[in-house]
């Protein structure tokens, strides 16, 4: 899911960067209310974390593998401002140290799995686990479920931002200047691929995880520590 | 001899040390960074914003001939900043363009773009025609991937990431930010390390995990566990950050200096940045 440089118009990364300003800005305000000055190195490591867990390949049938982004995880444990603040710290990594995903499309990832994924999975979480005790069987299947929806809500938005490519951005011929395919393939492309297999690694790490910390210590989900 | 059965199930051996081996190559790529070479020798400062400027004109050029310049300009600078031009080509060359030039592939067919035709086959009684438009708009889409991962792999390799996260400052990126950036990047190579030892720790005393389910199980088991580890470790770093004379306001230690030959380099890269793309609106 991650956007490469080249993938978006450069008007397409700036509205998303201007988009990305407001919501980092007020996940700077709520995690700095919620996080006191002894919890600064949580916010570094969950991020660390979010990286390391996209490295953890799952096997799938046919000896496959494929890995999960994690942000829906990282919502659960401290909160959906936090976990903006930490993927997108992973991200901004991943671009500028690695190469993975643009330095442009900075504004655009950071939407799609910073904002859209852990909003999405956290909300869908708190509604199905509402009232649930935290060691329960219900708030592992939210966990799951919240990752399912997260990441398909994410890979829809990613979606739509390359299928509005070649509506927006083509020569006077209707040669595409960036990311060739309109709407009608762009997201179901992008939704096939997460709906039948990439969403499917995301709920069983995201489930299994919950389960297991349920397990160790279940005042992770009492509040959560943010 | 391995079992080739137990090979294709030994997806956690695979998935830490292909892992490892990324970061650990990501980490050695600071040798380049530590070498003596005209990149190197920038202020980090000038070198991100010409970079960056060489990054939005690149992104921003709709013709081939006028990104293809950018491409030479990073083959010359990375000859002239003692990087192995094999050892460049492969890491900007493989995966994301090539993984580019696996997506567009349908569209230089008529099916999908319509056109001039240029070129055309039967296979199996299907016949294949490329056209005109295709080809060039999936060559144009190549041409700046390639273009655009060449410049960031040259900007991270000849930069060390320390003063690569410095900069940030220079882009008004609140300190808190990049400090949890800085933060972040040095447990990386940690926490890859003790996933390792982790996943040797069960192996030595389980054998091989060979089914499906029992291999999800021992992942989704060291996630909650490293998370585990990872609170433990937040209030250890906490008071090591203390001891260390942290008041709450961190502070970077800067010793940036620009001198006239950075200046002269961002005078280049703005000469060629606005010439490009004034000719690319004249087109």
């Amino acid at each position: 899911m991650h956007i490469p440089d080249g993938y978006l118009s450069p008007a397409t990364c700036m509205v998303f960067g201007a988009v990305m300003i407001p919501i980092w800005a007020t996940a700077s305000r709520a995690v700095k209310k919620t996080l006191s000055a002894r919890q600064v190195p949580y916010l570094a490591i969950g991020a660390a974390f979010s990286f390391v867990i996209m490295m953890f390949n799952l096997p799938i049938p046919g000896g496959s593998s494929g890995h999960a982004v994690g942000g829906v995880l990282v919502a659960i444990l401290l909160g959906p401002w936090a976990a903006c603040i930490a993927v997108t710290v992973a991200l901004v990594i991943q671009a500028l140290l690695f190469g993975d995903g643009g330095i442009t499309a900075i504004g655009a990832n950071c939407f799609n799995m910073a904002f859209v994924l852990p909003f999405v999975g956290y909300y869908v979480y708190k509604f199905i686990s509402s009232g649930s005790p935290s060691g329960s069987r219900r708030r592992v299947i939210a966990a799951g479920t919240g990752a399912y929806a997260g990441i398909c809500a994410a890979a829809l938005f990613a979606g739509i931002e390359f299928g509005l490519q070649p509506i927006l951005y083509h020569t006077a011929n209707g040669q595409a200047l960036y990311c060739p395919y309109g709407l009608k393939v762009a997201i179901p492309a992008m939704l096939f691929g997460h709906l039948l297999f990439i969403g499917w690694v995301e709920v069983i790490v995201t489930a299994l995880v919950v389960k297991y910390l349920q397990k160790q210590d279940a005042v992770f989900f009492e509040g959560g520590r943010s | 001899m391995t079992n080739p059965a137990h090979k294709k199930h030994d997806f956690i051996g695979r998935s830490v040390l292909s892992a490892l081996a990324f970061l650990k190559d990501a980490t050695l790529s600071e040798e380049y960074a530590n070498r003596k070479g005209f990149l190197q020798s920038l202020d980090p400062r000038f070198k991100t914003i010409s970079f960056l400027l060489f990054l939005v004109t690149v992104v921003s050029l709709k013709s081939i001939v006028l990104i293809s310049p950018f491409y030479l300009l990073c083959l010359i600078l990375a000859l002239l900043s003692g990087i192995p031009l094999r050892n460049f080509l492969l890491r900007t060359l493989f995966f994301i363009p090539l993984f580019s030039l696996f997506i567009v592939l349908p569209t230089l067919f008529s099916i999908v773009t319509p056109g001039e035709p240029v070129w055309s086959f039967h296979v199996v009684g299907i016949t294949g025609i490329i056209t005109r438009p295709g080809l060039d708009g999936a060559v144009l889409f190549v041409v700046r991937i390639a273009t655009s991962v060449s410049l960031v792999v040259l900007l991270s390799v000849t930069t060390r990431h320390s003063e690569l996260l410095k900069v940030l400052r220079v882009f008004g990126i609140p300190q808190l930010f990049v400090l949890t950036v800085s933060m972040c990047y040095r447990y990386l190579y940690l926490f890859a390390t003790m996933v390792e030892n982790i996943f040797t720790a069960v192996k030595s005393r389980v054998g091989v995990v060979s089914h499906q389910r029992q291999g999800q199980n021992v992942v989704a088991w060291n996630i909650a566990n490293t998370w585990n580890r990872t609170t433990q470790m937040s209030e250890e770093v906490y008071m090591a950050m203390i001891s260390r004379g942290y008041t709450g306001e961190p502070r970077l230690l800067s010793k940036f200096h620009a001198t006239p030959k950075d200046w002269l380099w961002l005078l280049c890269a703005v000469v060629i940045c606005a010439s490009l793309f004034y000719r690319g609106h004249t087109l």
